[in-house]
């Protein structure tokens, strides 16, 4: 069985902490620089819609723009940001189109499309300042070990023993490989997204390996809390506003991306677009902001720049317990089963009391949050070794330039570049099923439902999410059973390099991490996820029992079509 | 400007089968240098020396851009634009880590292999992605008898690849006036045609053995196009590629010619022969009696309905006799046609 030497009893010394470099973001303080950042955006988006009727372009922006600013319920008591927002978008849409009225040919157009941009891009744009990011990185963990040690109050700790939020959140992986290769190029860093925590988190983590400030690209539900937005704002976030569905916006944010990328500002996106619903490790992700990735990285080689790489770093984030896990779950089987209601995308404020109530669980208990920093890859998707060398099949060097040779050129090719980035697509996925940690918590959700659902071979999955609670337990003997058979399973798979165990599971008795897991899986929920009782394991919510076992699912444990659902509507 | 890159770029033609010896004539007429490999050197030296290929195509005169060589060093002594590979589908992966190291990564690689890895049941494109530091890759296939190509009668062939500029490449360098170029995206069902219609050559050659007429023939090409699309659907290859040339387009071909290697197969296995001894005397790759293994154990594990490759499995086997395999297939039960 295989442990990682890093992982000691405190995990903070496990990497050299070096004195963060200044890196090409605190560029952004700059007003001139993030001026021609957006003269860049705006050149980019015009050259994006060159080739298209300027008029029906804008009638098409402006129409997609006035219905979802009628349809934005955001009120100034609630969220007073997202209010003054939509109102001042209403104030420039009015404005267009009063100027429209009065265009007399395609040069006027374009001229309202050249405005368009422009709004976009500068409501895209984000700030850096360094002074509050010096704040920032000093308020941060300090809010965090108060809470931890006030939380840590319920336990009793020996005296003059405190814990710090880096006792809690185990950083593993290629954290020395991360940070040599900041130095050598540009990283864009793609972590998994299950929970709002992980923004925060991944700041915090970004902080924790010395590493330089990131840009990242922040959903507005995040702006508008007043502390959270003041704060991002100010540290390279720029806004993404998943509302705006016009081709035009889309464009002006990718090209933002491409543009930061290649100046040399490190990235941060999440590339399934928001937080993934069912639980389970992202099998398709958003192309769109990836391929950014490729075309920064085509335009670094060709403008010649002493470190023209661009290293593409996936990042798996695994908590015991996600706070939003409940409406996560119902939202992914409302679409997925198609009936009762649509869900509403990312709208919802981040409500902060949530956030609290997570740490303070998370401190108070012993739990851990696990952040492991998977292998670098260049653009296409290859390993990167430690000089920031692209490692061919063969376990060569290879020079990625090649790639986007064509007919001897390095040159833009579209179609071969959207191959590209649904390539790299694919790679990254394929790598967070291989980082992914397993944690006691799925484990036992996983065995739990595997066990019932083979009670009930039947039913298909919207029928087998109502089972009353009668027909939901499992004995004792039987549960362990089955638990026992599911992580011969795990610990094969991660024998095989396909996964990794969390320290509770490394111990491979199954009494402790069966106990650790149910104890883990009980500590934020209202209802029990698992519970034992006379001598049975049951659960008191079953979409949030399939919500956990989801984590283990896109593996093909047990079937062919991983990532999928199978017939009966379960996720395998 | 393109068509320019074309004309002056470099070939290297990986296999000295008969097929790709006519490919390697054809693409001589649009390239300014085409290099050959073929794995004894005597054989190459007779080729260079004699321009014929004295092993396969007799009667095709190589063109004299054509060079000859029997080591891979010698081939990418100077970097190629486009690099066909034409090896048995078994011998595709080692050779392919042999020639990994003397890529760049620019190169279009496409291969010709008509069959699938055993045991991983990977699709050769798959294999040379796993294998070379090429990330554009694509795959030829189509009803193309080496012999009548290389008499100069007219025919055609697909270039599936999912980059257009691999697709580009494959036209521009093969394609000639009595040579036709179909394009397609979809690589799986290109490279799954081409594999599974060697089980309906050696069913062809059965039922010519028999001294069956064209009713019997034709009804066993209408149903095996339905296995083959059924078993393509579940590998995730789009339906309509079947019906093209390097689905349809090449199981007649195949079934139709008694030149084919499958074909002889089938016909000797009818006459009562065992398949060692058939084997041994063709002394030649029969691709289709290793594909019927690897299709009828997949489709067995993934419920695809292919009742033919079963037949043909047990006759292989030497479980069944031809009449008995015929029995069983007539006396299903009725289901509906097309791809029911």
């Amino acid at each position: 069985m295989r442990t990682d030497p890093r992982t000691g009893s405190n995990p903070a010394i496990r990497f050299e902490h070096h004195p963060a470099i200044r890196g090409e973001i605190y560029r952004l303080d700059e007003r001139a620089y993030r001026e021609s950042i957006i003269e860049e955006v705006i050149g980019r988006t015009l050259a994006d819609f060159s080739k298209a009727d300027p008029r029906m372009l804008l009638e098409e922006t402006l129409y997609q723009e006035r219905s979802r600013t009628r349809k934005a319920r955001a009120s100034w008591l609630t969220s007073p940001y997202l209010a003054a927002r939509t109102g001042r978008d209403r104030k420039f849409l009015d404005e267009i189109r009063g100027r429209m009225k009065s265009c007399v040919g395609l040069e006027d157009h374009r001229e309202l499309i050249l405005r368009f941009s422009r709004h976009f891009a500068s409501e895209i744009c984000g700030n850096f300042e360094p002074r509050m990011y010096d704040l920032a990185i000093r308020m941060v963990p300090w809010m965090f070990s108060w809470l931890l040690n006030a939380a840590s109050l319920q336990r009793i700790l020996p005296f003059g023993m405190s814990e710090s939020l880096q006792s809690r959140l185990r950083v593993v992986g290629e954290v020395e490989h991360l940070q040599r290769l900041s130095k050598k190029g540009t990283i864009l860093l793609v972590p998994t997204h299950l929970s709002n925590i992980d923004s925060l988190l991944v700041g915090y983590v970004i902080h924790l390996m010395s590493l330089p400030p990131f840009a990242y690209g922040a959903g507005l539900n995040l702006f508008s809390n007043p502390l959270l937005g003041f704060s991002m704002s100010r540290l390279g976030a720029y806004t993404v506003d998943r509302q705006k569905s016009s081709i035009l916006y889309k464009s002006a944010l990718k090209n933002y991306s491409t543009s930061i990328l290649k100046r040399g500002i490190h990235s941060i996106f999440f590339p399934a677009g928001g937080r993934v619903r069912s639980g389970a490790i992202e099998s398709h992700l958003k192309l769109g902001l990836l391929g950014t990735a490729l075309q920064a990285q085509l335009e670094r080689y060709r403008e010649a720049h002493p470190n023209p790489d661009i290293f593409v770093v996936p990042m798996v984030m695994n908590y015991p317990f996600v706070f939003e896990a409940s409406s996560l779950i119902e939202d992914y089987l409302a679409s997925s089963g198609k009936h009762r209601f649509m869900p509403n995308d990312g709208g919802e404020a981040v409500p902060f009391l949530n956030i609290l109530r997570f740490f303070w669980k998370l401190f108070s208990t012993r739990s851990e949050m696990w952040v492991r920093v998977g292998r670098p890859l260049d653009v296409f998707g290859n390993f990167v070794d430690e000089e920031g060398r692209s490692i061919g099949p063969n376990g060569t060097c290879i020079d990625p330039r090649r790639f986007f040779t064509t007919r001897g050129e390095i040159t833009a090719v579209p179609q071969r570049d959207r191959e590209y980035t649904m390539q790299l697509g694919r790679r990254i996925s394929e790598r967070y099923h291989a980082e992914n940690v397993v944690l006691s918590s799925h484990l036992v959700a996983y065995s739990l439902f595997s066990a019932l659902r083979k009670q009930y071979p039947a039913l298909d999955l919207y029928r087998f999410l109502t089972l009353s609670r009668a027909q939901r337990a499992i004995p004792e003997a039987r549960f362990y059973e089955e638990a026992e058979a599911c992580f011969r399973m795990v610990r094969d798979a991660a024998g095989q390099g396909r996964l990794f165990l969390s320290n509770a599971l490394l111990c491979g008795d199954v009494r402790i991490w069966v106990e650790d897991g149910v104890r883990q899986l009980g500590l934020f929920h209202d209802a029990k996820v698992v519970k034992v009782e006379d001598g049975a394991f049951s659960t008191e919510d079953m979409s949030l029992l399939y919500y956990y076992r989801n984590r283990l699912t896109g593996y093909g444990f047990g079937s062919d079509f991983a990532g999928e659902t199978d017939e009966q509507g379960f996720l395998v | 400007m393109s068509r320019d890159f074309w004309s002056e770029s470099r070939l290297a033609v990986l296999g000295g089968g008969s097929f790709v010896t006519v490919l390697a004539n054809l693409a001589a007429r649009n390239c300014s240098e085409v290099t050959l490999y073929v794995r004894a050197e005597d054989q190459a030296r007779a080729m260079n020396s004699t321009r014929m290929n004295p092993n396969y195509v007799k009667n095709l005169v190589l063109d004299s851009k054509i060079r000859a060589v029997s080591s891979y060093e010698k081939v990418f002594e100077r970097p190629q634009d486009l690099v066909i590979f034409a090896l048995p589908s078994q011998a595709t992966r080692e050779q392919a880590k042999l020639v990994a190291p003397l890529l760049g990564g620019s190169e279009i690689v496409l291969h010709a292999t008509k069959g699938i890895e055993e045991h991983s049941l990977k699709r050769i494109s798959q294999v040379l992605g796993e294998e070379l530091p090429v990330l554009r890759i694509g795959a030829i296939s189509g009803p193309n008898l080496a012999g009548e190509i290389a008499n100069g009668e007219p025919a055609a062939t697909v270039v599936a690849s999912r980059f257009d500029e691999v697709v580009e490449a494959g036209e521009r360098v093969l394609s000639t006036e009595q040579f036709r170029v179909y394009k397609t995206a979809d690589l799986i069902g290109v490279e799954w045609g081409g594999t599974l219609k060697n089980i309906f050559a050696i069913a062809s050659g059965m039922l010519e053995s028999k001294g069956y007429g064209w009713n019997t023939k034709s009804l066993m090409l209408s149903r095996g196009l339905a296995e083959m699309v059924r078993f393509g659907v579940a590998m995730g290859a789009a339906p309509e590629t079947f019906l093209g040339l390097s689905g349809m387009g090449d199981l007649i071909a195949t079934c139709s010619s008694s030149q084919s290697r499958n074909f002889r197969v089938g016909y000797h296995l009818a006459k009562g022969e065992k398949l060692e001894e058939v084997l041994a005397e063709l002394g030649q790759v029969a691709e289709g009696v290793r594909t019927t293994r690897i299709v009828h154990e997949f489709a067995r594990s993934r419920e695809v309905e292919m009742p033919i490759t079963e037949v043909i499995y047990q006759i292989i086997e030497g479980k069944w006799s031809v009449e008995q395999g015929l029995a069983h297939l007539m006396t299903r039960p009725q289901v509906e046609d097309a791809w029911g």
